[in-house]
């Protein structure tokens, strides 16, 4: 029972505290002086009070119970309700061995729930996920580590300060694991710098006897320093001008190749086709000359005067103007008007 | 006989009894102890947990904690061999392991923070100045994982300032540890290890490296950039050639059929016409005429010819 100097209306630590419990006592109390004085029963009941109270404790489900006999380690105990000797004897500590913490590096978790939200960090956060890598350029790392207590034992009795003991190795690990890589690396490839320093971790947990598992290590955003950051994104932006460029001239490609194909498909079948036409029509000229040779061969003056006449009488209707001259008369020729127009004579 | 005084009996029988309670004392697991009479230590430490007992009021009980405790080093400007300021802030573990030659020798716990910072304060610092800042950065000589391949960059490998190591910050902190540790040995402590928390640069230092990276970054911005020209010239004349290609080759077609055209023509004419040149000049003659005179042509026509030797004759 502790004093409560906020319940207590200006009294003090010295002014006997009315408490129902000791009420009820002392009108007991007063109940057994009138009937006859019974100090030892009184005691009595008072000592099993005593005893119920610090005989018997509940351990909760998310955790276990560790008993130590006169300072020494003696057992643990599961959830429910468990005995042990009285005070001064045996002493319980209830750690939460079922129950996961989380403890945070350069950012502030400001809801935790499915989707954490987290605050913007304080100077020493930033300080906290500031680190160098491989290539001795700084880079902002913030994580989270998750833990539970495997074993109380050791949680309890080996290390006085034990998250402090968390927080500083995981730092250190962080660091040694960031230390080992790249800029780039550390910008790209967070799951396999968290799997390492889980594994760097937990050992290093482990030869500190802390008892502690570290359930997860998750690094969260990893990215430059502010002042950085514009010239890192230039370069993403360069990427992308860079795929640009090759597309466009892709692109180009794409646009005129095909199109010089067909175009050379056309001036091939073109010619093809002249070929066509070019041997065809020689080998119907050619058919047509043998034919008629067949024919003027067999009546060779007749037909050629025929043809001559029949030539002469298909040309001479359509001629503009004509002379005939007789062999004998050679005069004539400087009296024709070559240039006047028209009209047969 | 009846006590005389059954008060007195009572008295001298709580008397001993509180006298034996003062004498027993429990040691916790997390502690050790040291007996003192009179300032004076009595006997060995005790070390393992449970129910003692000392002679009560003459002699003390002096707990010291058994547990791994923590030391924090004061984070300080150290220059390192290649004559960068960083701010290293080092962190140690340790136990008493020897709790009487502590009592002897530090006494508590603020007095031994104040040892070790002593001690490891100093060996962190040379440690950190007799060597280049990246051997405290790194631990290994690991090669960068190429992750240009994984990222779909096509940069060299210039842009990686991996620099080889040849001790690495496991063996710098080891060092610290094993110089400090034999100097704490004296006052009973175990320095169980040292670790290097942070590293960073001091705030000058800090803006000329952010100057550098810029400045790296915008070196390889640049040549992805020039890469993509690049690319996009090799696309272009790849093109270029390619149109060339296809359209002299099909000219080259489109003539050879063309040639294979005027040839074949050639020899059936041939064929056909060798048979008579005579009878061919005459029938390409007429046709020629035939085609080549119009109404606007003069026609002028002897009588002895052909068409008019008939006129003649009637005449």
């Amino acid at each position: 029972m502790v004093w409560d100097p906020r319940s207590d209306g200006g009294g003090g630590p010295w002014q006997p505290r009315t408490n129902p419990l000791e009420e009820l006592l002392r009108k007991m109390g007063e109940g057994f002086r009138t009937k006859g004085p019974s100090p030892l029963l009184l005691l009595g009941i008072l000592a099993l009070l005593w005893a119920l109270t610090t005989c018997i404790y509940k351990v909760d489900v998310e955790e276990v119970g560790v008993i130590q006999r006169f300072g020494r380690f003696h057992r643990t105990s599961e959830p429910g309700l468990n005995l042990k000797f009285p005070a001064g004897i045996e002493k319980v500590t209830k750690v939460p061995v079922r129950k996961i913490f989380t403890e945070d590096f350069g950012l502030r978790t400001l809801r935790p729930g499915v989707r954490t939200e987290y605050a913007a960090p304080s100077r020493e956060q930033e300080r906290e996920s500031l680190m160098l890598t491989g290539d001795l350029n700084v880079v902002v790392v913030p994580w989270i580590v998750q833990y539970r207590i495997q074993d109380p034992y050791k949680f309890l009795f080996r290390v006085r300060n034990v998250r402090e003991t968390l927080r500083d190795l995981s730092e250190a690990v962080v660091r040694q694991v960031v230390g080992d890589r790249s800029v780039n690396e550390v910008l790209n490839r967070r799951e396999v710098i968290a799997d390492e320093a889980k594994v760097e971790l937990q050992k290093a947990l482990d030869v500190a006897d802390t008892g502690l598992k570290v359930v997860n290590l998750e690094l969260k955003t990893t990215n430059v320093p502010e002042p950085v950051q514009p010239a890192f994104n230039d370069v993403n932006k360069a990427t992308q001008d860079k795929e640009t460029m090759i597309r466009a001239a892709e692109e180009q490609y794409n646009r005129e190749v095909p199109a010089a194909e067909g175009q050379a498909q056309k001036v091939v079948q073109e010619a093809q086709g002249y070929f066509a036409e070019r041997v065809n029509r020689a080998k119907g000229d050619a058919n047509r000359f043998l034919s008629l040779w067949q024919e003027y061969k067999a009546a060779p003056e007749v037909t050629r005067q025929r043809l001559y006449l029949e030539a002469m009488g298909d040309l001479l209707p359509r001629v503009g103007r004509k002379f005939v001259m007789d062999q004998d008369q050679k005069g004539i020729l400087p009296f024709l008007d070559l240039g006047q127009k028209g009209g047969g004579q | 006989m009846k006590p005389r005084n059954p008060i007195l009996i009572w008295v001298l029988i709580a008397v001993v009894f509180f006298l034996g309670l003062g004498g027993l004392f429990v040691v916790d697991e997390r502690e050790q102890v040291i007996i003192t009479q009179f300032g004076k230590p009595v006997g060995k430490a005790i070390q393992e947990a449970g129910l003692y007992f000392k002679w009560p009021l003459i002699q003390q009980v002096n707990r010291f904690t058994k547990t791994l405790l923590e030391w924090d080093g004061d984070p300080g400007q150290i220059p390192t061999l290649d004559k960068t300021f960083i701010w290293v802030d080092a962190f140690a573990r340790w136990r008493i392991t020897d709790p009487l030659k502590f009592f002897q020798t530090v006494g508590n716990e603020t007095w031994a923070q104040k040892k070790l910072d002593d001690i490891i304060d100093p060996a962190v610092r040379n440690a950190i100045t007799s060597h280049m800042l990246i051997e405290a950065v790194r631990n290994t000589n690991r090669d960068e994982v190429d992750i240009r391949s994984v990222i779909g960059e096509e940069e060299t490998g210039s842009d990686s300032l991996f620099i080889p190591i040849t001790v690495g910050r496991y063996k710098i902190t080891e060092m610290i540890q094993e110089n400090a540790a034999k100097k704490l040995e004296e006052f009973g402590i175990e320095l169980v290890d040292v670790r290097m928390k942070r590293i960073l640069y001091v705030e000058d230092v800090q803006k000329s490296v952010f100057a550098r990276m810029i400045q790296e970054r915008k070196r390889i911005a640049e040549k992805i950039r020039s890469e993509g020209k690049r690319e996009a010239n090799i696309i272009e004349g790849n093109k270029a050639r390619k149109l060339a290609e296809i359209s002299s080759q099909a000219y080259r077609e489109a003539e050879e059929i063309k040639g294979r055209a005027e040839a074949e023509a050639a020899r059936i004419y041939a064929q056909a016409y060798s048979g008579d040149p005579e009878f061919y000049g005459l029938l390409k003659s007429l046709e020629v005429y035939s085609k080549g005179l119009d109404e606007k042509s003069t026609l002028v026509l002897d009588t002895s010819s052909e068409l008019w030797k008939f006129l003649k004759k009637i005449r």
